[in-house]
């Protein structure tokens, strides 16, 4: 019992951490979002695109062989459904949804 | 144990609130890194409803017991705008069995597996609401459907815990700071319901995991406290790798349930056969477990959880073929091992997967 009483303790008080670390990443990072943007949009799109297919094949591959064999590329419409199910069903991350997303569907 | 409950629930929304915190936080810089991803998200790709149809037929002799057992599962996914999905999937089973005179009879079985709405809130949250698998391990929710599942034959251990609940879920996947690091989780309220299709008991619980991406390794743990009857509670833990070298996957669970069930895990290996030409089709695949019956469970309720005794052994081996992505033939042998008495389980079938999508498809690829 002591136990858990302690443990009870200590969540309100990493919550409240966490809460200051959310806080104090999201106003440092206010300054920075403006020069990634713009060093994305001087980079020369097909090379972008080129990584973007490369890391969504890596995380294609990761991701979906966990649970069942590699699945074929379906039309792009029907992939974008399959992605949602996959984010919901295996909890993938919004990155590996959209980078999976735009592997398999070019 | 009313306490305990009240503990647990507190525990567990105090820490997904901590899970959200800690991911905002932490996910900034991948927000950052993830700059140029944004743009793929408005890449005019509309997601298009569709039903996926698994069908089965399969063959099974468990001590001298012919039993064979056509099924179908048709699962209906409908999105809705760029955040809202409806997720419904049923079940229809048809099992023939030799009766005391020696003819085949049919008995019929169907169910909902779920039937859910999910909301994408942010990055780090989906809000799930409906009937649901239970999030508990990696079986039920990821790797029961026949056309994934390597080998037929159901662990041991999976009816130790309610297969779905009805109510609602909090559950997401987020990157822990790094892509290195990838963590999941799923926390559920479920409510008791007595039809007998859609039963389900009053529960809460969840699962958390870690990904690492790069080794291709998940570790996990589960809980799940019943909120009525004896409020057992179980416990699991899971775990899952990949080594990048080789098409191999091993997997594992653990739960102990603290109520008139038992114990038990499973371990298991697949091993796809890519990396020789002629027999790339093919995959091997093998599993050890345990299960042990709590001492008070009577005799017949450890053969309606499939055990052959209290305490039994089993050993799988089975090998699949792919004709391609939806045909796939299985066959497999295992043997039950139990205090004075051993039987063999044999299975052999074929699976199959077909797409019906409701709209233009946006062309093939």
């Amino acid at each position: 019992m002591k136990i858990r009483s302690s443990m009870m303790g200590l969540l309100p008080a990493l919550l409240f951490f966490s809460l200051c670390l959310a806080l104090t990443a999201s106003a440092n990072n206010g300054g920075k979002s403006k020069d990634t943007s713009t060093a994305s949009t001087s980079a020369s799109h097909s090379a972008q695109d080129d990584s973007m297919r490369a890391e969504g094949e890596k995380r294609y591959r990761s991701n979906c062989s966990r649970c069942h064999a590699a699945p074929p590329k379906f039309a792009p419409r029907m992939m974008a459904t399959i992605v949602r199910h996959m984010r919901v069903r295996a909890t993938l991350t919004e990155q590996d949804q959209r980078y999976i997303l735009h592997y398999m569907t070019q | 144990m009313k306490t305990f409950a009240r503990v647990t629930i507190k525990f567990a929304s105090l820490f997904s609130l901590c899970v959200l915190c800690l991911g905002m936080a932490f996910g900034q810089d991948n927000a950052l890194k993830d700059a140029g991803v944004a743009a793929i998200k408005d890449e005019g790709i509309k997601a298009v409803p569709f039903m996926v149809n698994y069908a089965s037929y399969f063959t099974r002799v468990t001590a001298g017991q012919v039993q064979a057992s056509p099924s179908f599962a048709p699962l209906l996914l409908v999105p809705l705008g760029n955040k809202w999905l409806i997720e419904v999937k049923g079940s229809y089973a048809d099992t023939f069995a030799r009766n005391s005179k020696g003819n085949y009879e049919g008995t019929m079985s169907y169910g909902l597996a779920y039937a859910q709405v999910d909301y994408i809130a942010n990055r780090y949250v989906t809000l799930a609401a409906g009937r649901f698998i239970t999030p508990f391990g990696i079986y039920g929710e990821r790797l029961a459907p026949s056309w994934i599942r390597a080998l037929q034959a159901t662990p041991l251990i999976n009816p130790l815990l309610s297969g779905s609940s009805l109510g609602g879920m909090l559950r997401g996947g987020v990157p822990a700071g790094t892509d290195k690091v990838h963590f999941n989780y799923a926390f559920y309220f479920s409510a008791n319901n007595t039809n007998h299709i859609v039963a389900t008991d009053r529960s809460t619980g969840g699962r958390i995991g870690f990904f690492l991406p790069g080794p291709r390794l998940e570790i996990g743990a589960s809980f799940q406290q019943l909120l009525q009857a004896d409020r057992s509670h179980s416990a699991g833990i899971h775990a899952e790798w990949q080594p990048n070298p080789i098409p191999l996957t091993l997997r594992s669970e653990y739960i102990h349930s603290s109520g008139l069930k038992g114990s038990g895990y499973w371990i298991e290996s697949v091993y796809r056969l890519s990396q020789i030409p002629a027999l790339r089709r093919l995959e091997l695949a093998g599993r050890a477990q345990q299960f042990y019956a709590d001492p008070k469970l009577t005799k017949a309720l450890v053969g309606k959880l499939g055990a052959l005794g209290r305490d039994t052994n089993e050993a799988d081996f089975g090998l699949n073929y792919y004709f391609n992505s939806d045909i796939r033939a299985c066959a497999s042998y295992g043997r039950q091992f139990a205090l004075k008495k051993n039987a063999n389980v044999w299975v052999m079938g074929i699976t199959y997967r077909f797409f019906t999508p409701f709209g233009p498809t946006g062309g093939g690829l």
